[in-house]
């Protein structure tokens, strides 16, 4: 079995789509902090953050994969598998986010392929996001791969 | 305190963290994340009926702790790039440590850039998520 | 001769290694005192024929030599001395290859497949050796592996020696600092493919770990 007889709707691959808009709100901030034990004053104090030069509080650096989920995506109509995990996540940050910041995000399907491993064949499906903030600026490109299981 | 590039050697160890994803904190973090409601993250019921052991910590919370061990490592520096890949599913309420060590650095159009390898590990020792990372810290003067 | 046997960059999907960072933490290792005298590439699912890895290699002072880890309905399997024969015969990006025919036609054109982590549960050797092909030419298998998991070593290990088959090293790197943390011992000097493909039938060579390298 290789890619090719991997059924989904090809004519998505490459194509970009708008993925929606995302205000980064500073009460989840600060829920997300507790959650996770994050213990960075400029993550969870405003005056600290606003002292070392901040304009608000900062985000932690993963925060917008938060987001990733909420996305407008079309359905590909894979057609393989049972069950999905994720696989894997890939950021890279272009700039700070922070408090109060709207982020618009643009997505697209990358790649589908197959492999095996411990648990069988497998399908990777491999999505790619880039997020900007209110000022046009690019904050961050998200990659995640998620795989289908037999 | 400041890590500065030139404190930095190849070989140079990240960590430890050790962490530990209870089920409120993974509760909690799924209700910021938005994914409300009994699910293979929240419940061992939904994750069982799935084929799991038992509830499971989300990827993205793993990531967030890879990413706590490098900030707090770089002392001042900051993140450019986190890549992980998530091997094996990673179960809440049990010791998690964090662990880099630090495999290439490159002066790159004006940025110091510091690489590492990162894992997050069981109490066995697994590799449950593994990782890289591009780091950037300031030199001195 | 100590080479790592089965590694992956990022010309495989899941590494996030490049060729030089290996060959910069091979140095590191040497300042340790480790003894790491080449690699071998061995990408998913594919062979990388035009990469030419031979100014890193005269500049790290490391063997890089290429081979690949196929996916197969019978395991994975490592290939070493790829050539544009097996290429033809074999699309390598198909995950449900004949091993049985590969290992023979490997050996027909001058390669050699040989199971990779054989003990490793769902990929591994030891649950296909006896579903049926004629798998009878094998006689080496990868005997210790890096990247594998509690108790599979252990378990490739026990066919292997049941068996009479000898066995490599590699670490299945997939990050940088992964690199050598398995390798093989050979009693020979490796300078291409064709001499690594030599000397595994000689099988004059024995799996080691990293820490039994030191100088």
């Amino acid at each position: 079995m290789t890619a090719q007889d991997v059924n989904f709707d090809r004519s998505q691959l490459g194509v970009g789509y708008p993925g929606g808009t995302f205000v980064v709100d500073k009460d989840d901030l600060l829920r997300y902090c507790k959650a996770t034990g994050e213990s960075d004053p400029l993550c969870n104090d405003e005056e600290a953050a606003k002292a070392a030069g901040h304009p608000a509080l900062l985000a932690p650096p993963t925060y917008c994969a938060n987001f990733v989920r909420s996305l407008g995506r079309p359905d590909i109509k894979l057609n393989f598998g049972r069950i999905g995990f994720h696989a894997g996540e890939s950021i890279d940050i272009h700039a700070p986010i922070y408090a109060g910041d709207t982020l618009t995000a643009t997505t697209g399907l990358k790649d589908v392929y197959t492999k095996t491993g411990r648990s069988g064949t497998m399908v990777f499906v491999v999505w790619e996001t880039s997020f900007s903030n209110q000022d046009g600026q690019k904050v961050a490109d998200v990659q995640e791969s998620h795989v289908r299981r037999e | 305190m400041t890590r500065y590039y030139e404190d930095v050697e190849l070989g140079d160890e990240i960590g430890p963290l050790e962490k530990i994803a209870t089920d409120q904190s993974v509760s909690d973090f799924c209700d910021v994340w938005g994914n409300t409601g009994p699910s293979r993250f929240t419940d061992n019921e939904s994750a069982q009926a799935e084929g799991l052991a038992g509830a499971i910590v989300p990827g993205i919370m793993s990531m967030s702790y890879m990413a706590q061990l490098l900030t707090q490592w770089t002392e001042g520096g900051s993140i450019k790039k986190l890549d992980v890949v998530f091997r094996q599913l990673v179960s809440h309420n049990s010791p998690l440590r964090l662990i880099g060590v630090v495999t290439d650095m490159n002066q790159v159009d004006g940025e110091n850039q510091v690489e590492c390898d990162l894992y997050l590990q069981n109490e066995q020792g697994d590799r449950m998520v593994g990782g890289q990372a591009i780091l950037l810290l300031a030199i001195k003067g | 001769m100590f080479v790592d046997m089965h590694s992956h960059s990022v010309s495989s999907d899941d590494s996030r290694a490049t060729v030089e960072q290996y060959l910069k933490w091979i140095q590191v290792l040497r300042k340790r005192g480790h003894q790491v005298d080449g690699i071998v590439l061995t990408e998913h699912r594919k062979f990388d024929a035009h990469e030419d890895y031979s100014s890193l290699s005269s500049k790290y002072g490391v063997t890089v030599l290429k081979g690949s880890e196929l996916d197969t309905r019978y395991g994975h399997f490592l290939v070493y001395g790829v050539n544009s024969k097996l290429l033809s015969a074999f699309e390598f990006s198909d995950v449900t290859l004949d091993a049985a025919e590969l290992v023979k036609y490997a050996k027909d054109v001058g390669a050699i497949a040989i199971p990779a982590h054989p003990g490793r549960f769902g990929i591994g050797f030891c649950e296909y050796i006896d579903s049926g092909p004629d798998f009878s030419t094998i006689e080496t298998v990868e005997y210790l592996n890096g990247g594998s998991r509690t108790g599979e070593n252990e378990r490739g290990q026990e066919l292997a020696d049941r068996r009479g088959f000898a066995g490599t090293g590699g670490s299945d790197a997939h990050f940088v600092s992964a690199i050598a943390t398995c390798l093989t011992d050979f009693s020979q000097t490796i300078r291409n493919e064709q001499e690594l493909v030599e000397a595994i039938y000689t099988k004059r060579f024995r799996p080691v770990r990293l820490e039994e390298t030191t100088t």
